[in-house]
């Protein structure tokens, strides 16, 4: 039985998503014990990020790199606002329509789906590994400062399903998951009419609408009826959020904007817990000292 | 020098209840987690209560049982190996627990909750 992490990572014009991967990648190696780790990415983003890391960094930290050709129409009409705290946005291109094809690109009978930017600062997913619950994925969050309240990020639309978070997903290779994953493909690719259906907001198109959408079908059309992850809750922080410092293993400093006075911080030591950081220019800022730490 | 300012003006506004308040949130959130354990394909939530239930289980000349786990599935586990993995487990995280926590309610500035030199 073969087990291993996986991750997404195609850069745009100004996040190096690879180079997020290259870091979370040490990280799971260092606090999971871990080192099956698949990162699909496109040539551009992997021929950028060796410049920036050099070669060996990158194939040391990734054991498997998978290269596919970007869907450019696709591209180039998933604009996203980025954020780098609220002083800076910018729209840039948010590919993430591979995600969807984990299934079939993973090389692994259990695999942890995570985003690049989910960084593991404990070993708590290992709780996954032979699980009887062949998928799992949570739609429990909670934000580190605990007052700050997101309600679109609870349902796809005020009167509409619970969102699910595709940030981390477990899955063992089975008929459940091929199925799963062939329904989120099947939305992804008529997405105007689930749209219509499931009303999600804007034209952007998130994974984490396509796989609460699956999810809900696949569940009998019940709410809340896939299993969580043997976590407690997924933590984040928001993309108006700083992060100071990693000043050691496991620890990063951040500066949470204030929920009732924007562009002001409170400072917060979040140490021992994995979080999903929002803001990716922030996690590039520390990330030579996070590889530092682990290394 | 930009993070410097940044740094110093965050900590001027920093209220020190609501930074106590979240690395207290923090602390809570690592002992939950390292109070989840898994085991035979499924997943317990290591508490007070499952530990007498299961040294009830063993006093009463049980080797083995099914245990609902977070997820109500049932789980066979042997009791004795079982006891003395979520006894250590449980003591290792509220040791940990107790140790930071005592360091967080000994620290009045909100620098020092965060352990970091307002300078840097």
């Amino acid at each position: 039985m073969t087990r291993g992490f996986l991750m997404f990572a195609h850069n745009n014009d100004e996040i190096d998503y690879l180079k997020l991967a290259v870091v979370n990648a040490m990280l799971i190696k260092k606090n999971c014990d871990i080192h099956n780790i698949t990162v699909v990415t496109n040539q551009a983003s992997y021929d950028y990020t060796v410049d920036v890391l050099g070669i060996d960094v990158v194939n040391n930290a990734i054991s498997n790199i998978i290269i596919t050709e970007k869907d450019k129409k696709f591209k180039t009409a998933n604009q996203r606002i980025y954020k780098d705290t609220n002083h800076k946005t910018t729209p840039l291109s948010f590919y993430n329509k591979d995600r969807a094809d984990a299934y079939e690109l993973s090389p692994y009978d259990e695999t942890i789906l995570i985003d690049a930017d989910y960084l593991i600062l404990s070993n708590a997913l290992n709780n996954c590994w032979g699980h009887n619950n062949e998928f799992m994925m949570n739609w429990k969050y909670e934000d580190i400062m605990t007052e700050r309240e997101d309600p679109t990020l609870r349902r796809l639309d005020p009167t509409g399903i619970t969102m699910y978070w595709a940030t981390v997903v477990y899955f063992k290779k089975g008929n459940f998951a091929q199925q799963f994953f062939s329904t989120v493909q099947h939305v992804r690719n008529n997405r105007e009419y689930y749209q219509s259906v499931y009303k999600w907001p804007g034209n952007l198109y998130r994974n984490d609408y396509s796989f609460s959408i699956a999810a809900h079908m696949l569940s009998g059309f019940q709410d809340k009826a896939i299993a969580q992850l043997p976590l407690p809750t997924l933590y984040k922080t928001f993309d108006t959020d700083d992060v100071h410092s990693a000043p050691a293993l496991n620890e990063i400093i951040f500066y949470l904007e204030k929920p009732k006075s924007l562009g002001d911080f409170m400072i917060c030591k979040w140490k021992g817990v994995d979080i999903h950081v929002m803001n990716k220019w922030a996690i590039n800022r520390i990330s030579n000292q996070l590889m530092e730490h682990v290394a | 020098m930009y993070m410097s300012s940044k740094l110093t003006k965050a900590l001027e506004f920093a209220n020190y209840r609501t930074t106590l308040n979240v690395q207290h949130n923090n602390l809570k959130a690592k002992v939950q987690t390292l109070l989840n354990y898994s085991i035979n394909g499924g997943t317990f939530e290591i508490s007070q209560t499952l530990i007498s239930f299961v040294k009830t289980l063993i006093d009463q000349g049980n080797s083995q049982a099914v245990l609902l786990d977070i997820y109500t599935n049932p789980i066979q586990v042997e009791l004795e190996i079982f006891l003395e993995e979520i006894t250590s487990r449980y003591f290792e995280a509220t040791n940990e627990y107790h140790v930071e926590y005592t360091k967080l309610r000994k620290s009045r500035k909100v620098h020092k909750l965060i352990d970091i030199d307002p300078d840097d």
